[in-house]
């Protein structure tokens, strides 16, 4: 029993929420995520940055929803009945980021988790935290912090 | 996982995507510059050698000396041997392989024979799961290839060895990844020949101070280049990868 509250404590295990992009599949922390929902109106916001697609109504509060896609430097892709809103908190703002579907919670040890490979020359490759083999499936696990620097995280609290 | 010994006995068909011209265009550059280095090489050494042998030559057999010629003499031997140090070329390091007779696997990429020592291989691995790619990489990096072995990053070896003749269709044709060995590193190969047995003779060795450092040689009885993959690894697993891939 002490054997595996120790080994718990050196290696914890992880629970991830995974979304797919354009045919990959993407995990974020789970204690990151506030809700799911479905599609919804997004309201565009005049002069917004292009990573914004606008905003929306969250029961009465005006939540931002960010252009995953277009962050992740991918093409656009069809609003579909899969797609989905998540609700993430990072960098102490709530936000939504817009994604093809959302698959599963996955649990992973820290052991489990590969970094990423240290050759990305684009400013997106910093928002890999590393990857991962899951269910013969490899999944590519984002540091939401990441996604945007700080000084668009304050631009976002303008909205 | 596909095993070595048995892959190398089968010559798979290579699909020949760039017009045979442009490959022996590229190869005849690669042969010109190893021939070009090399010479460049045999004219530092004949300048440099003379100083060497004149100046330490008295230093060694002191007949008597005066203590100010005895000191002169020093003084010259050191600096011909320091500015002997910083100018002839350096000598690429020293493998085992390239001293004695070595087994080398041929394969295709993008209608270039390439060969690789067998000693630097880990395994080849059919590209029959999909590779996942990841985003804001280089386009040099294909993405991750699950392996039982763990993880494999990707090289598009046709983009890194021949960007200027690269062609996109070229991606589509990939049947194979090709491991090297202590790395992580796999390269994308679009065809595996053969393995052959090359002596350092047939090599005509190229130093690493070109402006390709992965390439060890070329072999003009096969028509090939010899790559050092232990350097290519290096050089991709290296910090720099990111100015070299901006550079490319």
């Amino acid at each position: 029993m002490k054997n595996t509250a120790a080994q718990g404590a050196e290696d914890p295990i992880l629970q991830w929420v995974t979304f797919r992009l354009d045919n990959e599949t993407y995990g974020i922390n789970v204690m990151q995520v506030q809700e799911v929902l479905r599609h919804t109106e997004i309201a565009p916001v005049p002069g917004a940055p292009a990573y914004v697609l606008g905003i929306i109504n969250l029961r009465g509060n005006v939540v931002t929803v960010i252009d995953t896609r277009q962050r992740f430097g991918l093409g656009s892709a069809p609003i579909t009945d899969n797609t989905r809103i998540v609700i993430i908190e990072a960098d102490k703002q709530v936000v939504g980021i817009l994604v093809d579907s959302v698959a599963e919670v996955v649990y992973l040890r820290q052991s489990e988790i590969e970094t990423a490979p240290n050759v990305g020359t684009d400013e997106s490759a910093k928002f890999i935290q590393g990857v991962c083999n899951k269910n013969n499936e490899l999944l590519i696990l984002v540091d939401l912090e990441k996604m945007m620097t700080e000084d668009e995280w304050a631009e976002l609290q303008g909205f | 996982m596909i095993d070595m010994a048995q892959e190398m006995t089968k010559s798979l068909p290579v699909q020949q995507f760039v017009p045979e011209q442009t490959i022996q265009c590229y190869l005849d550059s690669l042969l010109q510059d190893a021939a070009q280095e090399l010479a460049l090489a045999e004219q530092q050494t004949q300048e440099l050698a003379p100083p060497v042998q004149l100046e330490v030559a008295p230093v060694v057999v002191p007949a008597e000396p005066e203590p100010e010629l005895e000191q002169e003499l020093l003084v010259e031997a050191e600096v011909a041997l320091s500015t002997d140090a910083e100018h002839v070329p350096p000598v690429f390091e020293q493998v085992a392989w390239r001293e004695e007779p070595f087994e080398a696997l041929l394969f295709d990429v993008g209608g270039l024979t390439l060969a690789v020592p067998l000693v630097s291989l880990g395994s080849i691995y059919p590209l029959e799961d999909e590779i996942t790619p990841l985003f804001g990489q280089p386009d040099w990096f294909l993405g991750i290839l699950p392996t039982q072995a763990g993880n494999l990053k990707v090289l598009d070896t046709a983009r890194w060895v021949m960007p200027e003749r690269y062609d996109p269709a070229l991606r589509d044709g990939l049947r194979f990844v090709i491991s090297v060995q202590g790395y992580d590193w796999g390269m994308a190969v679009h065809g595996v020949s053969k393995s052959i047995r090359l002596t350092p003779e047939q090599v005509k060795w190229r130093s690493q101070q070109g402006k390709r450092p992965w390439l060890a040689g070329t072999v003009i009885e096969h028509m090939c280049a010899l790559l050092d993959v232990s350097a290519l690894a290096t050089l991709i697993s290296a910090p720099g990868a990111r100015a070299l891939a901006n550079s490319r």
